[in-house]
């Protein structure tokens, strides 16, 4: 599904930012490590900051004047399984965390440069940004060798 | 099935009249509602309390006054969402032209707290020996506003707020067809917290209208509508001594010059066209091809017209909806027919559109007439739907003539990559509210907003910096102490 207007872009970020918080605080339950289960809750408490950001965002920046149709960004594109199991490795959540943060990277990113709405594509470079950050904590997790074998795996 | 209320003084009060009209969903074609047509009665009942509540809300510091409004601007950012899917529940519209719409009502919010500047007189020492003088900006009584159907939520805020900011006291009078938003609004004033008799609504039709126009208490109207009805208003506030600021129709003209980067311009001169499905008065009407530029631009606007999604607007990426009402769709439905009538070449019919899910929605899909001529009812009149008349004219002049031809003169818009064209338009177009590359040239809160010949009638326009001058006297005191 393509999405050509401000509000289906605000309103597939703020879902897929939901989404990924409702898995991080599955995730963190399962998590053993420490510094995981304190990364994957940071990562979850920073989900919901940033729903009520993209409320905000299509709230204050939607221009009543400039509702011109946006080509080039489909739903599809971002889509990936989100499936998760009951019990799980540490290894395993470290890498379902790294493929929400990637798909967000990606997207935010994408969607940046399609957005004619300066604050509303600078919150998206910003959040992208973020998402880069992430991702180097979450390769950064000082887990053991096994699981840093695993995660690579 | 709900049936609004009157909000007078306060409070939530039904109204005096036996008679009601419907409120439909034009989506569905389901009737949603019901509203009182409220009788002149009613409308003294408003005027009253607003006459009452007056002398001490004049009395209020203006900052005082404006904090209602900062409190108010967070109330309305917490219904937000609430307020913009009713709109499109009633109105039609999508939702993200429904939030357009809401965020404009509230940067007139905004913009109102600013009185303590904006409101301020002027004052000269010694214009003559030892005499000094000011001028200051005074609150004048009660004002009052009969708003359209197709911007439900934002239309009376282009008034209301400096109005009340200013030290007068309020009446709205929403449209018939669309009650329910402006409802959901006064939910949010009645939160606030404002005092009694401040801020009333009334709701209904032709009665309520001249019930306000020829209340001798209220000191001045606004009005958004059709042209007829807009010349009325200007005629009856004549007679009765009241200001009068009238916002009528428009038909507007798009004109499109060989330099112009069509590709890059074309999602724009598709908003303006189609946006709210043509239902207001910025909307292109007339999309003018100037010199060869002809056959790209009509090709590449067929096209983009046939891909835009019509469909329900409270669906996330629909790009457009019904139109209002039955009774307007079979108004646009008959432009059509005309159209044909008269010689046009319909090149894109959106009569017999069919939305999935929905049968009885109150759909007209982009439609385009090519071949039109000046003369023809569609390149003349307000049609206010998602019909688009193509005229070929061979220069720039030949464009100006049709924009100075028309009897209205709300909205036009140029599309060029050159300067010394852009400044002949500019410098010549009759019209008030102009785009450059740009096809909706709504000017912000902070402008002032209305049009020029017949879809304009008074002198100030709505918001901007002078619609201080309309909510307020300006008395000049000339004083010597020496």
């Amino acid at each position: 599904m393509a999405l050509t207007t401000f509000g289906a872009i605000m309103g597939f970020a703020a879902e897929m930012v939901g989404q990924s918080g409702n898995i991080y605080r599955n995730l963190v339950q399962q998590a053993k490590d420490h510094g995981l289960k304190e990364t994957l809750q940071a990562l979850s408490a920073e989900e919901t900051k940033n729903h009520s950001l993209m409320e905000k965002t299509r709230r204050e920046n939607v221009t009543e004047m400039i509702l011109e149709p946006i080509a080039g960004l489909r739903k599809e594109d971002y889509e990936i399984d989100l499936k998760t199991e009951e019990r799980m490795e540490d290894g395993d959540l470290v890498r379902i965390a790294l493929a929400l943060e990637e798909r967000e990277k990606r997207f935010f990113s994408d969607a940046s440069s399609k957005l004619p709405l300066p604050e509303a594509a600078r919150i998206f470079r910003k959040i992208a940004l973020r998402k880069q950050e992430n991702i180097t904590r979450l390769q950064n997790l000082g887990l053991n060798q096994t699981l840093k074998k695993s995660i690579s795996a | 099935m709900k049936r609004v209320k009157n909000y007078i003084n306060g409070e939530w009060v039904d109204s005096k009249t036996k008679e009601f009209g419907e409120v439909w969903c034009p989506a569905t074609g389901e009737k949603i509602g019901e509203v009182p047509f409220s009788t002149a009665e009613d409308i003294d009942q408003a005027v009253q309390a607003a006459k009452k509540a007056y002398w001490e809300w004049r009395c209020t510091p203006p900052l005082t006054r404006a904090r209602y409004f900062f409190k108010l601007k967070d109330l309305f950012e917490n219904a937000f969402e609430d307020i913009s899917r009713i709109l499109v529940t009633e109105e039609g519209k999508t939702l993200d032209e429904s939030r357009g719409e809401v965020r404009r009502m509230i940067e007139n919010v905004e913009h109102a707290t600013g009185v303590t500047t904006l409101m301020t007189g002027y004052n000269l020492e010694d214009i003559a020996q030892g005499i000094d003088c000011t001028a200051e900006r005074q609150p004048i009584g009660v004002f009052g506003v009969i708003a359209p159907f197709n911007f439900p939520a934002m239309v009376p805020w282009w008034f209301l707020p400096y109005a009340v900011v200013s030290g007068n006291t309020y009446i709205v009078k929403p449209s018939e067809q669309v009650p329910m938003t402006q409802t959901r609004i006064f939910e949010v004033i009645d939160e606030c917290g404002f005092p009694e008799g401040v801020i009333n609504m009334v709701h209904g039709a032709k009665d309520a209208v001249n019930g306000m126009l020829y209340h001798p208490d209220i000191k001045g109207i606004s009005f958004v509508g059709q042209s007829s009805t807009a010349r009325y208003v200007y005629k009856a506030c004549g007679e009765t001594g009241k200001r009068v600021q009238s916002l009528g129709g428009a038909k507007n003209f798009v004109l499109v010059m060989p330099d112009a980067e069509i590709d890059r311009h074309m999602p724009s001169m598709i908003t303006s066209f189609y946006g709210c499905a043509g239902e207001r008065c910025l909307s292109g009407s007339v999309l003018v091809a100037v010199g060869d530029v002809y056959k790209e631009l009509k090709e590449k606007f067929i096209a983009a017209a046939k891909a835009l999604k019509v469909g329900n607007g409270l669906q996330e990426g629909v790009q457009m909806g019904p139109v209002v009402s039955k009774k307007h769709r079979e108004k646009v439905l008959g432009y059509i027919e005309k159209g044909i009538k008269e010689g046009a070449k319909l090149i894109l019919d959106g009569r017999n559109i069919k939305i999935d899910g929905h049968p009885d929605g109150f759909f007209v899909g982009p439609t385009v007439f090519d071949e039109v001529h000046p003369d023809m009812s569609i390149a003349k009149e307000e049609i206010f739907g998602p019909v688009v008349s193509l005229i070929h004219v061979k220069n720039l002049d030949e464009g100006l003539r049709l924009i100075e031809n028309s009897e209205y003169g709300n909205a036009t818009c140029l599309y060029t990559t050159n300067g010394k064209t852009a400044r002949e338009f500019k410098y010549r177009a009759v019209a008030s509210m102009m785009g450059i590359n740009l096809g909706i040239a709504a000017p912000m809160s902070f402008f002032p907003f209305g049009g020029a010949k017949g879809s304009f009638f008074g002198d100030i326009k709505g918001h901007g910096r002078e619609v201080f001058q309309f909510f307020t006297d300006t008395k000049v005191v000339i004083q010597r102490w020496t």
